[in-house]
């Protein structure tokens, strides 16, 4: 298979890669982490190019897109890079607001819109979309992040249908906390870094998903009953990620 | 909360539509009343309520539009603003696979990033108010919609983003989403669409403005204009929404 993956140094982006190499896909792996990228590159040699892109800044993904448009098509597509900004909603800089909603949200709905329209999909290709378990609890804290993910949800939900009668499938997946650092630098205090889940193990489980054409996937246990509760008392899991997120960030992050 | 001469309201998006309607709705109640738009203040000269004071700010430009508002709230020498309701919206219609990106970004920017971009900068104005108060116009799209595929992500998340800060500011600021259903203004037309004879089923604008003024009263939040709300008012239960005099 041939496969873009953003975000692809660090987290599940990483994890992705590092298992689809091992089961001899091609990769694209996209970065603005240049070091990380050569690293990786060095490491697993002759499957994998790496793009070093900054995703935040609109004119250098039309032009990621232009470059991707002269190769081949794709049969696998992980919009995975986002970013975060925690803390009292107004103490964060605007500017940090505009870049993670450009990534987050802006980034793969014209990436997504550019490849499926643009014939850069295989058929029978699978794009997966990184939302989040804030679509279902909310994110005081982090509204403009929770913000982010709801849209990109709806998005993905809303280009469905059209995608089915090209015979590509649209996976949306949900995952809660993810044990990278980045997890680490937005959580609050005292944070059970434990009760993450793995990177290899969240990519085991949406490579599962992409293979069964799932268009949901909430990972784990936790994640499906974090649902499902919020279903039926959305207030009351707002409310609830107040007390354990928000009460507990001691400063703006982002 | 009373209406009188010191209360401070800012629509966006009011040189047409909901947003008009909402402007002329708290003007007669004797609110203090600023409106945005896009467009030049000459060219709307003649559309806007003459009490209201016009800012043009095109929310294409999101820091800006956030900037300019503030920046004139100063000017008017505006301490406090009572209710900010974040109205400006357009959108794109196509097929959800050919949209074009520059329609993409604008859609975003305009209904998503500047309603979160202003709110940011209004935080000072609303901390100062009594008990102020952040409403969003979104949309009853925000679960989805195959035509508007980027407008119903904008619109989702306005929606996520209230829901959070609604929590994050309990008991400071009152954060409300509004989500109309298909309201018969110029905006399908903007946006490319002929809805033909489905337009017949829209709400009437007057009555979606209506019953935004009432629920801002009411203060409750997620509330959709949808479907109970259509057949309520073909029965006529609830002719007029509004509690007169009061936000
Ligand atoms: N109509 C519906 O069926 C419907 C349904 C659900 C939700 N809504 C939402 O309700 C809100 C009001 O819509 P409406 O039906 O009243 O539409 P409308 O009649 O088109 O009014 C929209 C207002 O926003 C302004 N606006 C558009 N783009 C702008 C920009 N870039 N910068 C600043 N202002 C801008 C418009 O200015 P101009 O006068 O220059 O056009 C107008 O004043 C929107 O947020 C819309 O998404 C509408």
């Amino acid at each position: 298979m041939n496969i873009l993956i953003t975000g692809a140094v660090a987290g599940l982006g990483r994890a992705l890669c590092e298992k689809l190499l091992d089961e001899g896909h091609n990769i694209i792996a996209i970065d603005i982490n240049k070091d990380g990228l050569e690293e990786l590159k060095k490491q697993r040699g002759d499957l994998l190019d790496v793009i070093q892109v900054d995703l935040t800044i609109s004119d250098a993904v039309s032009r990621l897109i232009e470059t991707l448009a002269k190769g081949t098509r794709f049969d696998l597509v992980v919009l995975n890079a986002g970013i975060n900004a925690t803390g009292n909603f107004e103490e964060n800089p605007g500017e940090a607001y505009r870049r993670l909603l450009t990534i987050n949200t802006e980034t793969p709905i014209i990436m997504a819109s550019a490849m499926i329209g643009g014939n850069m999909m295989e058929t029978g290709g699978t794009v997966v979309f990184v939302s989040s378990l804030s679509h279902a609890t909310g994110y005081p804290g982090a509204s403009v992040y929770a913000a982010s993910k709801d849209a990109i949800a709806t998005y993905a939900s809303s280009i469905r249908r059209a995608c089915a009668r090209m015979n590509i499938n649209i996976l949306t997946i949900f995952p809660g906390p993810i044990k990278t650092d980045h997890a680490a630098r937005h959580a609050p205090k005292g944070a059970d870094a434990e009760r993450r889940m793995a990177p290899n193990r969240l990519a085991f489980l949406v490579l599962n998903a992409v293979s069964q054409r799932k268009h949901d996937l909430y990972p784990g246990v936790i994640a499906k009953l974090t649902n499902v509760a919020g279903r039926l008392l959305p207030a009351f899991l707002t409310r609830l990620m107040r007390r354990i997120v928000f009460e507990k960030l001691d400063k703006p992050t982002y | 909360m009373k209406v009188d001469q010191a209360t401070n309201i800012l629509i966006t998006g009011a040189t047409d539509g909901i947003g008009l309607l909402l402007a002329h709705l708290y003007l007669a109640q004797g609110a203090n009343v600023v409106i945005t738009g896009r467009r030049d203040a000459k060219a709307v000269e003649q559309v806007i309520p003459k009490d209201a004071i016009y800012i043009q700010a095109n929310q294409e430009h999101p820091q800006i539009t956030a900037d300019l508002i503030t920046k004139a709230m100063t000017e008017i020498g505006w301490d406090h603003c009572d209710l900010a309701i974040l109205n400006a919206g357009n959108g794109h219609v196509c097929n959800p696979l050919q949209e074009n990106p520059e329609a993409i970004r604008d859609t975003l920017n305009v209904n998503l990033v500047a309603p979160i971009l202003i709110a940011r900068t209004l935080v000072r104005f609303l901390d100062k108010a009594h008990h102020g108060k952040l409403v969003f116009i979104g949309s009853t799209s925000h679960k989805g919609a195959a035509k508007f595929a980027s407008y119903a992500a904008s619109k989702a998340g306005l929606h996520g983003f209230a829901r959070s800060l609604r929590e994050e500011w309990h008991h400071r600021i009152t954060v409300l989403i509004i989500h109309p259903g298909p309201t018969a203004t110029g905006m399908h037309a903007k946006a490319g669409f002929d809805a033909g004879a489905m337009k017949r089923l829209f709400f009437d604008p007057d009555y979606v403005a209506r019953t935004i003024v009432a629920s801002i009263h009411k203060g409750a939040s997620p509330v959709s204009i949808g479907v109970f709300a259509r057949i309520k008012q073909a029965l006529s239960l609830r002719k007029n929404p509004v509690s007169a005099g009061d936000i």
